[in-house]
């Protein structure tokens, strides 16, 4: 008799595991979004055609907006072979520049983009542009810049939260 | 029953009872245990406990709910639930990339995502509320998300004009076009295909060898280490001619039978026997034709390969076919016989009609033949000798069997209607639907085409399709393009969100017809978004130079900037073809509200000028794009001469917003007063070099060879 109900509480127990067991044993997915769906776009590094970096959304439009309007003075070579740059004193910061344009705020960027040099007490040789690229593509390519700076950029202020989704 | 015995058997009673209970409760636990433990209640939970971990919590919690979220827009048939675990979507403060997903914030995009759903763009399954459901292709779901670097390809679907936002996908549309995909396979929304050669007449052009050599190797021409080839790699072209998997029989008879084609003589064309004898006797025939040939500006629009300093690479430009070894190509008296009437022989050909002198036609046929060579181009190619009637037959069924009627015309011969499968609703196709074979390679759609493009014989053994030699960025490119080939919406909701593409078309008329025409204005020159784009648009050209300038430039042409080496080829064109083009461009291509007319040049003062050049050279100093004498930028057109090019009326409306005359000039919109305006106009228009523009002539001539591409 004994036997019998341990056998019946044995059955129920197994019943309670393969009904609920997989509800509950099913494990948490391991998607790792950026690397299972890819990034939107690339840059290869300047100094390395070997490495190179993944690009956002954002970055991938400020990657486009640059290699339209500032490749020509903020770059070793332009679309048309040679660099503006070496026409210009000062000479103006490659965009990869980390050393120079890290210490920059994206408020900084963001002003000296839109208004120029000029009406920052830098050089006027930097037009600006706050009347021909919206906001949000002068926010792409300060993403962008961030982006591919050597030495890498790190945003200021409170390092962003460790907690972890899992 | 005995007394003591109900009492024992109500105790096992008791028993089995007590535990059945615990049981049942357990059993009847199961489900809300399990709906508690649900994949999409751990994200929200998890996106409390993240909020709380950040300064903005209150806020990132404001529209917290803890049952499943979802965008419902039964006009477009979207239902998604991403939302649900994808809860920082719209949380500025999420942006950054420290954040952790499913809760980063959505990048700022011109579709609000309340408004259009998430599975438009990503694909995937938007009820789905587990994970593996709504992003991967498992068995009852056939629709994964599609990778980021193929998203462009939602844009497309809708989109069938192009955007400045999807250069991707532009480029794979262009590439459709421009190796004529639709030869073989139906496409929509893809432009008009540029055709290969039509073939009627090859045997005047090339050897029964230089075909096998082709059709064996077309994209090793070049060099046999793959160094600089005409595949494009280097030079970041595909070669429109793919590899066709031909057995060596086959090559033989294609090129029996090909080069007997000779349906229409060439018009043969004798140089004037004086000029002959007089040149073939120079000692230094070739160097001077190889001047001549730089100067004739051929790379303008053909690439060629140079060598400098040990390195060899293309140079030129990629509207034409590729030149660097075209001596030991075709022969001499076709070559002379094209150059002097392009349209003769190839009545589709974009090669403008040039007014060649003798002497001009001497040299540069001789430099071709004797210098644009490679000697042992045919090395390993067998001597072939006449065809035999069982190759010509075997080569005429194979050149219908194998698509090449699909690009090359040929008299006689009529293309295969739908040679290959339509394409126009490959996009939108289940992984169920396609056939994988032996691939090993996942199974989702992307990975498809992918697979078949690099490999077509991979997927399908029996696959026809040629093979072509992409590279990375041009593999993806052509993928998301025909990832957007999504076919015709499934509801008229849908239907409505289409974007139709801008079918552009400039139609010259009167005389100007035949000076357009003849050179081909449209194979470079864009007019009202209809053109080639290797050089300026002219749509608004009469708003924008002055007519004796335009005349005077037709005859003469000069870059204007500086970094330029490459420029319009000299046509040799008579004055008044000159004229002609240059009284239509300055009266019939206008922007209506730029009227050279309405500024009258004799209101600038000295005072004015003075001030004009002040503001350029220390307020907005303008030299850092611009170059004026010998100093200054790159980036900009050079304004030596900007008193005899452009009008008043042009530099005031360009100086007022040059993105309304130019919608993709990179110079910027500037604040500039109304007064600015007028002294920087007076200032430009006292720029003047010299009256003559030959004086210009030498210095152009002392750089004669094209360093760069660029435009």
């Amino acid at each position: 008799m004994k036997s019998k109900s341990l056998l019946a509480a044995m059955l129920l127990a197994g019943m309670i595991c393969a009904v609920g067991l997989p509800g509950c044993k099913k494990s948490r997915p391991a998607v790792k979004p950026d690397e299972a769906f890819g990034a939107y776009d690339s840059e290869a590094d300047w100094n390395d055609s070997t490495k190179s970096t993944n690009l956002g959304y954002q970055e991938s439009q400020g990657k486009r907006i640059f290699y339209q309007y500032c490749v020509w003075c903020h770059a070793d070579a332009s679309p048309a072979g040679p660099s503006n740059r070496s026409n210009l004193t000062p000479v103006p910061p490659l965009l990869n520049d980390g050393e120079k344009l890290n210490g920059e705020s994206d408020e900084f960027m963001q002003n000296i983009i839109t208004l120029g040099g000029s009406a920052l007490g830098k050089s006027a040789m930097m037009p600006p542009y706050g009347k021909t690229l919206t906001a949000t593509e002068i926010k792409e390519v300060i993403a962008f810049t961030r982006a591919i700076a050597q030495p890498p950029y790190q945003k200021p202020g409170r390092p962003g939260s460790q907690y972890n989704a899992k | 029953m005995p007394a003591e015995d109900m009492g024992k058997l109500s105790y096992r009673m008791r028993l089995t009872f007590a535990l059945a209970t615990v049981l049942c409760v357990l059993v009847l636990a199961i489900s809300p245990v399990k709906d508690f433990r649900a994949e999409w209640k751990h994200y929200k939970r998890s996106f409390v406990k993240f909020a709380q971990g950040r300064p903005d919590t209150k806020k990132l919690l404001a529209d917290y709910n803890p049952k499943i979220d979802q965008i419902w827009l039964p006009g477009i048939n979207v239902v998604d639930r991403c939302t649900t675990c994808h809860q920082g979507m719209t949380q500025a403060s999420l942006a950054d990339r420290s954040v952790p997903q499913p809760f980063r914030a959505h990048p700022s995009i011109p579709h609000n995502a309340r408004d259009w759903g998430c599975t438009m763009c990503h694909r995937g399954q938007g009820p789905a509320t587990e994970v593996a459901e709504a992003h991967e292709t498992t068995l009852a779901w056939e629709q994964p998300i599609l990778p980021a670097h193929y998203l462009q390809a939602s844009c497309g679907s809708c989109h069938h004009q192009d955007l400045k936002e999807t250069p991707q996908l532009a480029r794979g549309r262009e590439l459709l076009s421009r190796l004529n995909c639709q030869g073989c396979h139906k496409l929509s929304h893809i432009d008009q295909p540029s055709l290969g050669p039509d073939l009627s007449s090859v045997g005047y052009k090339v050897s029964r060898e230089w075909i096998y050599k082709w059709l064996k190797e077309p994209r090793n021409v070049l060099d046999k280490d793959g160094n600089v080839t005409v595949t494009g790699y280097e030079s970041g072209d595909e070669s429109r001619m793919p590899q066709f998997r031909l057995k060596d029989e086959e090559i033989k008879a294609l090129s029996g039978f090909l080069s007997g084609q000779k349906a229409k003589p060439i018009e043969a064309y004798k140089i004037n026997p004086a000029v002959v004898a007089a040149w073939s006797k120079k000692p230094d025939l070739l160097p001077q034709a190889e001047v001549r040939f730089r100067q004739m500006m051929c790379t303008t629009c053909h690439p060629l390969a140079v060598t400098r300093a040990g390195e060899t690479k293309l140079i030129g430009g990629n509207i034409a076919p590729e030149l660097t070894k075209v001596g030991s190509k075709v022969n001499t008296e076709w070559l002379v016989a094209w150059l002097k009437n392009p349209q003769g022989y190839l009545a589709h050909t974009n090669m403008p009609k040039y007014g060649w002198s003798d002497e001009d036609l001497y040299q540069v046929s001789q430099y071709v033949m004797n210098k644009l060579t490679d000697p042992e181009l045919l090395t390993g190619v067998p001597q072939l000798g006449a065809p035999t009637e069982d190759e010509i037959k075997l080569g005429k069924r194979l050149f219908t069997e194998k698509g090449c009627a699909s690009c090359h015309g040929l008299q006689g011969i009529s293309p295969q209607k739908e040679f290959g499968p339509d394409l126009t609703a490959l996009g939108a196709k289940n992984a169920s639907e396609l056939e994988f074979g032996k691939a090993k390679i996942p199974h989702n759609l992307p990975a498809y085409i992918q697979a078949k493009l690099q490999d077509p014989v991979a997927v399908n053994p029996a696959a026809r399709m040629p093979q072509y030699a992409w590279n990375a960025a041009d593999l993806e490119a052509v993928t998301t393009a025909l990832l957007s080939e999504t076919g015709p919406k499934a509801s008229s909701a849908l239907q409505h969100l289409v974007i139709p593409k801008n079918e552009a078309s400039f139609q010259a008329v009167g005389d100007f017809a035949e000076v357009y025409e003849r050179y081909k204005c449209d194979a470079c020159h864009r007019f009202n978004g209809y053109g080639g784009t290797l050089a300026p648009d002219l749509s608004y050209e009469g708003s924008r130079a002055q007519k004796k300038w335009i005349a005077d430039f037709l005859k003469n042409p000069q870059t204007i900037r500086p970094t330029l080496i490459l420029r319009m080829p000299q046509f040799n064109m008579t004055d008044r073809e000159a004229a002609i083009a240059a009284e239509y461009l300055s009266m019939a291509v206008q922007k209506p509200d730029v009227n050279p007319e309405n500024v009258n040049a004799t209101q600038f003062t000295p005072a004015m000028v003075t001030m004009g050049k002040q503001l350029y050279e220390v307020k907005y100093q303008c030299q850092s794009c611009h170059t004026i004498g010998g100093s200054g930028g790159y980036v900009g057109p050079n304004l030596n001469n900007a008193g005899n090019w452009l009008t008043s009326a042009w530099i005031e409306a360009w100086l007022r917003s040059p993105q309304a005359l130019q919608p993709d000039t990179i110079e910027p919109k500037r604040n500039f007063t109304d007064d600015e305006i007028r002294a920087l106009t007076a200032y430009l228009m006292t720029l003047r070099a010299g009256g003559n523009p030959q004086a210009g002539k030498s210095a152009a001539n002392a750089h004669p060879v094209a360093q760069g591409a660029g435009r």
